[in-house]
């Protein structure tokens, strides 16, 4: 073999390998791989009472947070929460969670896979000093079964309610011989602010494994849980739980009877919110039988009777993660839109309470990877929160339209 | 010089490509590989299964695929892992190699815009999965959501061999 020849090889052999990292590269949801917020995929947004923005975000294997003072424009130097890169759930549906109490504390709640077979677990912690620094990692239950998509908030007294599926009871069907679909719906809650659980409880047996939930309270400060049910049959349609209080599940009841038979991981959970008048807003993807896309539907009586289902988007537009927020100028909700090379958000708005609903409007868009767009209110505006790989971090208010 | 020359095509031929020893090999499924995996297997009736290896229905299902694949050789069987978890890769290889399916077609989502992979595959795919697509010889796709009952593969499959008989 001559020299050319040979340096020809190595070259060639160099850049197959090259492309390869770059492929490797190119693979990744995340702009870059370092722990910064612009580097993130999943980031979820609180607000205190002061007005201050929070960020929780997952980037490089890390969870870590900052604030922003002047709405999004500049950001304090982050925190990891995390003190060693960790396999987080990077699932579609997963993200970190934040939960901000009155006396300035922050609870925050995360899953990681915890081993080969992508068996989930739930961590929490919690900063004490305004989030210069968070406690050790602790799981949110010492049971070791499969645990994911958890949901975090405070409700107005001050107890951290946490939700999330949980694969324990499948090993005791099992091993009765009996088939178990899904996972349960358990709940904990912490009455010192996230840094400890009260004992695991179910709330529902037998739910759609692997979409998130959506969580809120009532007026009366009861919880309220959205969730995937798998239904007889293995329909995977939405029911709703509202809380008798904070440590005693209610009865459960179907959002709507769209007919999704499926034995699949949609990885698309609703959206819930409840306004100061009480109505829940609800929203929805399903692919079943007797609908398909996108819904809403609110209910007037806690949750006991919805609505008829009201599609949103253009179908022709594959319509996803919806979003819904009832505030005090009025209720929003956003979805993305696809068309094949652009994510659209769009936005539509109702100031009758979910009654009617404005025309559908465009507020951003990107073109290369994104995260669920999310709202987030600071009690008087909403705002949308939205990150993307090719444009970073957005944080811009929704304009109030009537 | 020479033996440099040497060690280096030595080091670049045997380091970077780590798995090239392993028998279940990984194709990038990036933009464009649909129309081509479609390309590869024209004229013959494949079953491309979309499955990942945090989805629970698809770890019940992959075995049976597997068993499927075995008793009919005759039907191209395709794996296109999608999901977006960070090094994949080997956890998928592992599954399917666990599955029986180490000789199938193998493929895995190499492209950080999911939405657009699923989009050229179908635009109405949001992404659940496992999802089965059935392409007969004419090129004709049933899609089937969720976990495939075996009994309908077999229907599938039978009737797709029948002419040949």
């Amino acid at each position: 073999m001559s020299r050319k020849l040979m340096l020809a090889a190595v070259l060639a052999l160099w850049q197959s390998f090259a492309l390869a990292q770059m492929n490797h590269q190119h693979a990744s949801e995340a702009a870059c791989e370092d722990a910064i917020l612009r580097c993130a995929t999943k980031v979820t947004p609180a607000i205190s009472q002061d007005g201050t923005l929070w960020l929780a975000w997952m980037a490089g294997g890390h969870v870590s947070i900052a604030s922003s003072g002047d709405g999004g424009h500049s950001f304090s130097a982050p925190v990891q929460v995390t003190r060693e890169s960790l396999n987080l759930d990077w699932g579609p549906d997963a993200r970190p969670k934040i939960a901000l109490d009155r006396s300035g504390g922050i609870a925050i709640a995360f899953s990681i896979f915890r081993d080969k077979a992508f068996n989930g677990q739930v961590l929490t912690t919690r900063s004490t000093d305004g989030g210069k620094s968070f406690a050790p990692l602790r799981p949110i239950t010492p049971n070791n079964e499969s645990q994911r998509f958890e949901a975090i908030a405070f409700d107005r007294s001050g107890t951290l309610l946490a939700a999330w599926l949980d694969k324990r009871n499948r090993v005791p069907a099992l091993e009765a011989g009996q088939k178990y679909d899904g996972a349960g719906l358990f709940f904990a809650t912490s009455k010192d602010g996230g840094t400890s659980y009260s004992d695991a409880r179910l709330a529902a047996e037998n739910t759609c494994e692997c979409c998130r939930l959506a969580l809120a309270f009532d007026s009366s400060d009861h919880p309220v849980v959205l969730f995937r049910n798998i239904f007889d049959g293995g329909v995977r349609d939405h029911a709703i739980m509202t809380f008798g209080d904070a440590a005693t599940p209610g009865e459960l009841h179907r959002v709507s009877r769209d007919d999704w038979q499926i034995a699949a991981c949609p990885h698309h959970g609703p959206s819930l919110s409840i306004s100061a008048a009480g109505t829940y807003h609800v929203a929805w993807y399903t692919n079943g039988k007797a609908r398909k896309g996108l819904f809403y539907a609110h209910s007037r009586d806690g949750g006991k009777t919805f609505s008829d289902p009201l599609p949103i988007g253009q179908s022709s537009k594959n319509p996803s993660r919806p979003q819904i927020i009832a505030g005090p100028q009025g209720t929003a909700m956003i979805w993305k839109e696809f068309d094949g090379e652009k994510t659209t958000i769009n936005l539509m708005t109702s100031r009758d309470d979910g009654e009617s609903w404005s025309t559908p409007k465009v507020i951003s868009s990107t073109t290369d990877a994104s995260d669920h767009p999310l709202l987030v209110s600071d009690g008087q505006r909403s705002y949308l929160s939205w990150m993307t790989k090719a444009d970073g971090y957005r944080f811009e208010p929704i304009e109030d339209e009537p | 010089m020479k033996g440099q020359f040497l060690a280096a095509i030595l080091l670049l031929t045997f380091v970077p490509p780590a798995t090239a020893s392993d028998e279940t090999q990984l194709k990038p499924f990036e933009r464009g590989s649909w129309q081509q995996l479609l390309r590869s297997h024209r004229g013959h009736p494949t079953l491309v299964q979309f499955w990942g290896v945090t989805c629970g229905p698809c770890k019940v299902e992959l075995p049976q695929l597997g068993e499927f694949m075995k008793g009919h050789p005759a039907i191209d069987v395709v794996t296109v892992s999608a999901d977006l978890v960070p090094d994949l890769p080997d956890a998928t290889r592992s599954m399917l190699q666990k599955s029986g399916l180490s000789a199938a077609d193998n493929w895995i989502f190499s492209d950080g815009f999911a939405d657009r992979l699923r989009f050229e595959v179908d635009p109405a795919w949001l992404g659940d999965i496992p999802r089965t697509l059935l392409i007969s010889r004419d090129g004709a796709i049933t899609t089937i959501e969720g976990s495939a009952e075996i009994a309908e593969l077999e229907k599938w499959s039978d009737a797709q061999l029948a002419p040949a008989r």
